[in-house]
């Protein structure tokens, strides 16, 4: 799931959520909408397992899934069709003087809405300008 | 003299150990803690309706003229080979969250107390191949029995993926395909589809998930947060032998003296 960044003049930090169980999709929709509630938070990426609409292979191969954790959650007033059950959550802070104060303020929410465990780490952990590999496949110029 | 020779089926003192060799020991009886009709059983397999006859690949060996053979008259066939049953299969995924049984020791427990069994053994999964009545029956008693728990154990025919996924927030293990959800209210968890996604007609309970502390008691896994392999001497000796060999010799582990 992603917003629409602009683009980074300087690399900006994250803090990565790593919660000890995956997240439904009701417990996914109130952390996010949470975390956007804190101030200095830029922008939220989800990672997690993929929850397919169909099936893929064998005789049942074309019927849906219906899956019940995929389904359409509001986060941050947006309507966003969630298709993996959440199991790493990074969030962008957009000013490197408040990471401390917004990593404690994330820990509160964490620990209201996740009370199986989870770990918390700040770094930089999705990309942030092309790769090689994003010039060789022409996605960027 | 020599003391008589008794299979040890498995090394070490830990748990775990302990635990495999109780799996794999076939005089050891395994406790059920659970009953699941045959029926269930049957469409949880999705081979055949239940009540249907079994379709057969040959006729049965009664009426066929096998050739005289010093082999056929030392191997008594099993039920569903003397009435020419198809191969059909039953395949289980184990969560490396200290599900009861991991899928390498779900070989060696078949070969030591099943006939009958083709098997095969992946990192997460392990399928039984086997003649089909026979293979209703054991998979009957692998549900019930002390190797299955609802959560941890899925029954899976294709993407098996999940494993060695975080469980979810009902410690229930990952599938893509959902093919049990829990049931709340109850406290078990049900099978909603069968074990390649097709829906059922209704669910079916396997009963309440084990909670974790009986599960670390129950389990034959070995994990740097609970047992560590490295605990147990015998094991892992047994281990760096087999390693040191492999990497030593190749298939001829005969050719190196005194490892």
């Amino acid at each position: 799931m992603q917003g629409a960044p602009t683009p980074e003049r300087i690399v900006l930090p994250e803090i990565m959520i790593m919660p000890s169980r995956l997240l439904s999709a009701d417990t996914t929709e109130k952390i996010l909408n949470k975390i956007y509630g804190v101030k200095y938070v830029r922008h939220i990426n989800c990672q997690g397992e993929s929850l397919p609409l169909k099936l893929t292979s064998g005789p049942g191969s074309g019927l849906l899934v219906n899956h019940p954790e995929r389904k359409v959650i509001k986060v941050n007033g947006k309507d966003e069709e969630l298709r993996i059950l959440v199991g790493r959550i990074f969030v962008e802070i957009e000013d490197f003087e408040h990471v401390e104060e917004t990593l404690q303020k994330i820990e509160k929410i964490c620990e209201e809405l996740l009370p199986f465990g989870f770990d918390l780490e700040v770094g930089r952990y999705s990309k942030f300008k092309p790769t090689v590999t994003d010039y060789a496949n022409k996605r960027c110029s | 003299m020599m003391a008589k020779y008794e299979r040890q089926f498995y090394p070490g003192t830990s748990v775990p150990a302990k635990n495999r060799k109780r799996f794999i020991d076939p005089k050891v009886k395994l406790e059920k803690l659970r009953e699941i009709a045959m029926d269930d059983v049957v469409k949880i397999l999705g081979h055949r309706q239940p009540g249907e006859d079994y379709k057969s690949i040959h006729p049965p060996l009664e009426e066929s003229n096998e050739p005289d053979c010093p082999i056929r008259q030392m191997v008594t066939p099993i039920e569903g080979a003397k009435k020419g049953d198809r191969i059909r299969y039953v395949q289980f995924t184990d969560s490396v969250y200290f599900a009861p049984i991991v899928p390498y020791c779900r070989s060696w427990m078949y070969m030591s107390r099943f006939r009958g069994v083709d098997t095969g053994c992946l990192s997460g999964r392990n399928i039984i191949e086997m003649r089909e009545r026979d293979l209703e029956k054991l998979a009957k008693e692998l549900i019930e029995n002390e190797t299955f728990d609802p959560a941890k154990v899925g029954i899976r025919g294709a993407t098996v993926h999940g494993h060695a996924c975080r469980l979810d927030e009902n410690g229930l293990m990952f599938d893509a395909w959902q093919r049990y959800r829990f049931n709340a209210k109850k406290g078990e968890v049900e099978y909603v589809k069968d074990q390649v996604a097709l829906p059922l007609d209704k669910p079916i309970s396997v009963g309440k998930p084990a909670d974790e502390k009986e599960l670390k008691k129950r389990t034959t896994m070995f994990r740097a947060d609970d047992v560590d392999m490295r605990d147990d001497k015998e094991v892992m000796n047994m281990n760096l032998r087999i390693h040191r060999l492999r990497t030593l010799a190749g298939f001829q582990p005969w050719a190196i003296k005194g490892v």
